[in-house]
């Protein structure tokens, strides 16, 4: 940790526990996850990781305080730094929460969108089996929002149901793929609406999720490529490439048996950003293990299929004049389009009482370019406090 | 010969015997009519019904282990990693945490929706017992 980045941390816990100085208790708690991975050969690169031992993609450190105020209301607070991120710290959540009843609470502030099944405890590696849950699902471009979120919990016959409705919006930086620029930009994800709904009973567990909103990407590196459309007299086509309020949605179903010492979960995904220049994407994985004491095994299976929409239908191809347009639009389109699969296997040790350590191989492959197949081996100590 | 051998069967009965794991008792304040089942027993500890304010034995405790595996049907890992998801998403704190029988017994004596676990050789006048964990 640098200097700066130490100083800003301490500065941010200092934050998280200056209310205490109100007479409110203050409960501290965190999770940690120190990860190391390699790819097997030199040529491979997956997930941020190549063939050089990295212990920084996967690591981090977190700090949470939650507050109970009087009346039902509660603060709560996470600051996370992330090895990727250069250990800087950043809070993944700061929220307001009032408990109308027993069954109701509402959320407002910076919280976690209920995208996934294990979107609320997403960086604590130690709540589930994985060292983090499967890339390949697990890749929408943000995780959090800013607004307000209820959540409703009762019981329908022998189930607890839990639904979990948000509204809000995101702004949060983000970095384009390569293909694009590979540069920084801020997008906007607003009107974000949506909710998710959980239906659990002793062994099974049960969800799903929609979510829509308007989004605007701004993508530098093809303003030329638009400009060339709507000159043309392809107005159409530079929309569908240009990301500018645009309707998107995201929908979400999965499952989850845990039947004594086996479990199964499973989680399809579908996004839709038809007319925004990115490609839609379903995904899917199934995982399945056993444990056995303080040890168990698994096995999951994943799929990326990704798929921008055919843009060029309506343009002639006999037209000179088009064909430099034509021709970068067909290498966007080709470059939009994914076909993944991934196996992971994989153990956990629980080897203390708030400690796991977790081995990891994954094999990647990319069916449309095998040159980006991968090996990946990865281990780490995880840890709540 | 004989009679040694029945000294042996007599020793080893009697380490049988002791090694018998006490009975764990749930138990609620004396004002408490309700009668609980082992599923609202784990759904009270779990945080799923939150008519009750569930008190733990400290973590390490072997009653707690027992409680974990008995009534929860969860090893303490397991416990731990459903607390963490429900602590780190800001829906939930897990029970109150005490050292002793004694201390539990005291806490849910003094307050009406307490409901906690004892061992069943510290039961006294001071709390009811609500279920017995076989």
């Amino acid at each position: 940790m640098k200097p700066t980045t130490l100083k800003s941390f301490c500065a941010g816990i200092s934050l998280l526990v200056a209310t205490s100085s109100y007479g409110a208790d203050i409960d501290i708690s965190g999770f940690a996850t120190i990860a190391a991975g390699t790819t097997t050969s030199s040529e491979e690169q997956y997930l941020g990781f190549s063939n050089d031992f990295d212990f920084n993609q996967d690591s981090l450190f977190a700090l949470q305080t939650s507050s109970n105020l009087e009346n039902g209301f509660s603060v709560t607070a996470q600051l996370i730094a992330r090895g990727r991120d250069d250990w800087s710290p950043s809070f993944e959540w700061a929220f307001l929460g009032y408990e109308v009843n027993d069954n109701w609470k509402i959320l407002a502030g910076r919280q976690r969108a209920p995208f996934f099944m294990y979107s609320d405890f997403l960086d604590v590696s130690y709540a589930y089996h994985w060292i983090s849950p499967p890339a390949g699902v697990y890749n929408l471009a943000f995780d959090s929002f800013d607004g307000i979120g209820s959540i409703y919990s009762s019981q329908l016959g022998e189930f607890d149901s839990t639904f979990h409705a948000v509204i809000g919006r995101n702004q949060d930086k983000i970095t384009l793929p390569a293909s694009v620029g590979g540069v920084e930009v801020k997008p906007d994800f607003k009107n974000l609406i949506g909710a998710s709904w959980t239906l659990n009973r002793d062994w099974l567990t049960l969800r799903g999720g929609y979510f829509q909103a308007d989004m605007t990407i701004p993508v530098a590196a093809l303003d030329g490529l638009t400009g060339g459309w709507a000159a043309s007299g392809f107005g159409s086509i530079a929309d569908d490439l240009k990301a500018e309020e645009d309707k998107v949605w995201f929908a979400e179903l999965g499952f989850q048996i845990d039947y004594d010492d086996i479990f199964v979960i499973g989680e399809f995904t579908r996004l839709d950003l038809k007319g925004t220049g990115f490609s839609n994407d379903d995904s899917y994985y199934i995982s399945v293990g056993k444990r056995f004491d303080d040890i168990s095994i698994h096995i999951t299976y994943g799929a990326d299929d990704d798929e921008l929409e055919n843009l060029l239908a309506n343009v002639p191809t006999n037209v000179a004049a088009l064909a430099p347009l034509y021709a970068a639009t067909q290498g966007i389109i080709a470059n939009e389009e994914r076909e993944e699969r991934y196996v992971t296997a994989g153990l956990k040790w629980d080897f203390h009482p708030v400690a796991s350590f977790k081995f990891e191989v994954t094999q990647f492959e990319d069916n449309l370019d095998n040159q980006q197949d991968a090996t990946l081996v990865k281990a780490a100590l995880v840890t709540v406090f | 010969m004989i009679n040694n051998l029945f000294k042996v069967v007599a020793l080893v009965s009697l380490l049988v015997c002791s090694s018998v794991q006490a009975e764990i008792i749930v138990v609620v304040n004396n004002a408490n009519a309700a009668a609980l089942t082992k599923n609202d027993v784990s759904r009270i500890f779990l945080g799923k019904m939150k008519k009750y304010t569930p008190v733990n034995m400290s973590s390490g405790n072997a009653l707690r282990a027992e409680f974990n595996k008995k009534a929860l049907k969860k090893s303490s890992n397991q416990v731990k990693a459903y607390w963490s998801k429900l602590v780190f998403s800001g829906k939930g704190t897990p029970p109150k945490e005490l050292a002793s029988d004694a201390e539990i017994k005291a806490f849910v004596a003094s307050n009406p929706n307490a409901i906690g676990y004892i061992d069943s050789a510290s039961l006294d006048g001071t709390v009811k017992v609500a279920l017995t964990l076989q």
